[in-house]
């Protein structure tokens, strides 16, 4: 980690109109979920904004707009040379990019998810999805990160993967699961609570989570090592 | 100072004194490149790589539903033409958020706008015509997987009577969808130029914000107070799809059922969003234009 990178990478984080995006998303959905709550008069009417729209929805665009705000503009506008002609291991700077990534991830997705479980009905089950959060998000960020040091439309691979691999294709085929982050972490999340689904094992889910995790750092790392800056747009 | 001495010598230059073509023929062309640049047609091999995938993954499921009514003689889809396309909404929104900065975020943060609006070419009918070609491109990304329904099941034995009507509702469905869209998500890459920003923003208000009405409507649905799941309809295009293809029975399903009132409120909402979108992108680039 270098300080000096992580500070950086937080500028670019929260200096822009997108950081706005970032916190008015779980925002939104702690807003919407208090609505739901006191509009209906079934207690558990709220429950479908964490498992529907918090957690597989919110909490993988807030990682990917973290992930690829820590390293998107740089490699857009080709800054990111005068951050790699430094004596800094490459690898050191996709750590720390990453650690910035992960605490916006973290800090605002997961709390998000965590306060709409808790106005939907709190629990044992609220707990459950806020781990849940946590070590899908945690995945999510390293994942997304590795994408935008691979391709300049990371945004959108990105998106491909949460909407059409895990939400589309996960909805028709159960084997999905298997490859799919969130359900990692809903599989993890189903230890404390058995409200949320059992998807995979238990230890598939952790050590695939942390694989993707340890993995996707690294790629990041080994990737703006051999970095062609006159990609096409 | 000598006497100058010098000749121009004639070498051939002649000016142009054939027809010239008027902002009509500027505005086609553009609107044909700008329509062939959404699917990546003239660009690098990368860029063909997302739209093609998209619409590949979008026409798919159809062919396999034409496998399923010609294997099992059913004699109806049973996936009619707008539940499809309510199915795959997914697809054509990300197709519509990617491809969305492609036509109008890439000139105005490049500033190669000036070069467009050089020519005699207003920049109001530089922004409709994008926004033309991207609507356009939206259609056809929508009509491709329907007509392989409806032409596969026409092949399959379906009754042509019962089915042709269904079908060209859901393409009037589907025009009023495209402009929806591209009035949209036009705008909002035309706002935020950087591409990540646009399409994340895009996703928001389209596919978030569809997800926060479907919940809506269920729990309305569920605790049989219709008027608010109609009224939270009107906030997302797809519910207005949706809604008005189960009401005008194109072919669609919906969680609300609309009434007579409700239909004519949904088109007349669909056409004041889609109005005051190309009003706004109008102005935006009328804007930059002047500068």
């Amino acid at each position: 980690m270098n300080a000096t990178i992580v500070k950086l990478a937080l500028q670019a984080l929260l200096g822009r109109r997108r950081f706005w995006l970032l916190l008015g998303l779980p925002l939104a959905l702690i807003g919407l979920t208090v609505l739901i709550s006191s509009l209906s008069s079934d207690g558990e009417a709220a429950w479908p904004m964490v498992s529907f729209l918090g957690y597989p929805l919110v909490l993988p665009l807030v990682a990917i707009l973290a992930a690829s705000s820590v390293l998107g503009p740089e490699v857009d506008d080709g800054s990111i040379v005068y951050l790699l002609s430094k004596p800094v291991s490459r690898h050191v700077i996709a750590v720390s990019k990453w650690v910035v990534a992960w605490t916006a991830t973290v800090g605002v997705g997961s709390l998000g998810v965590l306060a709409a479980a808790l106005i939907a009905g709190g629990g044992d089950r609220a707990l459950a999805w806020w781990i849940a959060a946590l070590v899908a998000g945690t995945t999510y960020s390293a994942l997304f990160l590795a994408l935008s040091a691979f391709t300049r439309h990371a945004v959108v691979a990105g998106l491909i993967f949460v909407l059409i691999w895990e939400g589309l294709a996960g909805g028709f085929l159960s084997g999905v699961a298997w490859l799919s982050v969130g359900q990692w972490g809903i599989r993890v999340g189903h230890e404390i609570s058995s409200l949320l689904d059992d998807p995979a094992n238990l230890p598939w889910a952790v050590i695939a989570s942390l694989v993707v995790t340890i993995g996707g750092v690294w790629f990041a790392g080994d990737r703006l090592r051999s970095f062609a800056l006159t990609e096409d747009e | 100072m000598a006497e100058r001495t010098g000749v121009i010598h004639d070498i051939g230059y002649r000016g142009y004194d054939g027809p010239r073509e008027g902002t009509g023929a500027l505005a086609l062309t553009l609107y044909v490149t700008g329509l062939r640049h959404a699917f990546g047609l003239g660009r690098s091999g990368r860029s063909k790589v997302l739209p093609f995938l998209l619409l590949g993954l979008g026409v798919v499921p159809a062919v396999i539903v034409v496998g399923v009514v010609t294997m099992v003689r059913l004699n109806s889809l049973p996936v009619s033409y707008a539940a499809y396309l309510g199915q795959i909404q997914m697809l054509v929104t990300l197709f519509a958020a990617a491809q969305a900065p492609v036509l109008f975020s890439r000139d105005l943060r490049h500033r190669s706008i000036v070069l467009y609006l050089a020519r005699p070419l207003p920049p109001a009918l530089f922004a409709l015509t994008r926004w033309a070609s991207l609507a356009s491109a939206i259609l056809v990304f929508t009509l491709l997987p329907t007509l392989v329904l409806y032409g596969g099941g026409l092949l399959a034995g379906l009754d042509t009577g019962d089915e042709t009507p269904v079908f060209l509702r859901s393409v009037a469905l589907q025009l009023m969808l495209a402009a929806l869209l591209a009035g949209i998500t036009g705008l909002i890459s035309s706002v935020a130029l950087r591409r990540g920003f646009a399409v994340v923003a895009s996703i928001l208000a389209l596919i978030v914000v569809a997800g926060v009405v479907l919940i809506v409507q269920e729990i309305a649905a569920y605790e049989g107070i219709e008027a608010v799941g109609e009224i939270a309809g009107l906030f997302s295009p797809w519910a207005l799809h949706n809604g008005l293809a189960q009401a005008w029975e194109a072919g669609g399903r919906s969680t609300i059922v609309l009434t007579d009132a409700w239909a004519w409120t949904y088109l007349a909402t669909a056409l004041v969003v889609c109005a005051a979108c190309l009003a706004l992108l109008v102005r935006r680039f009328v804007k930059v234009g002047s500068r």
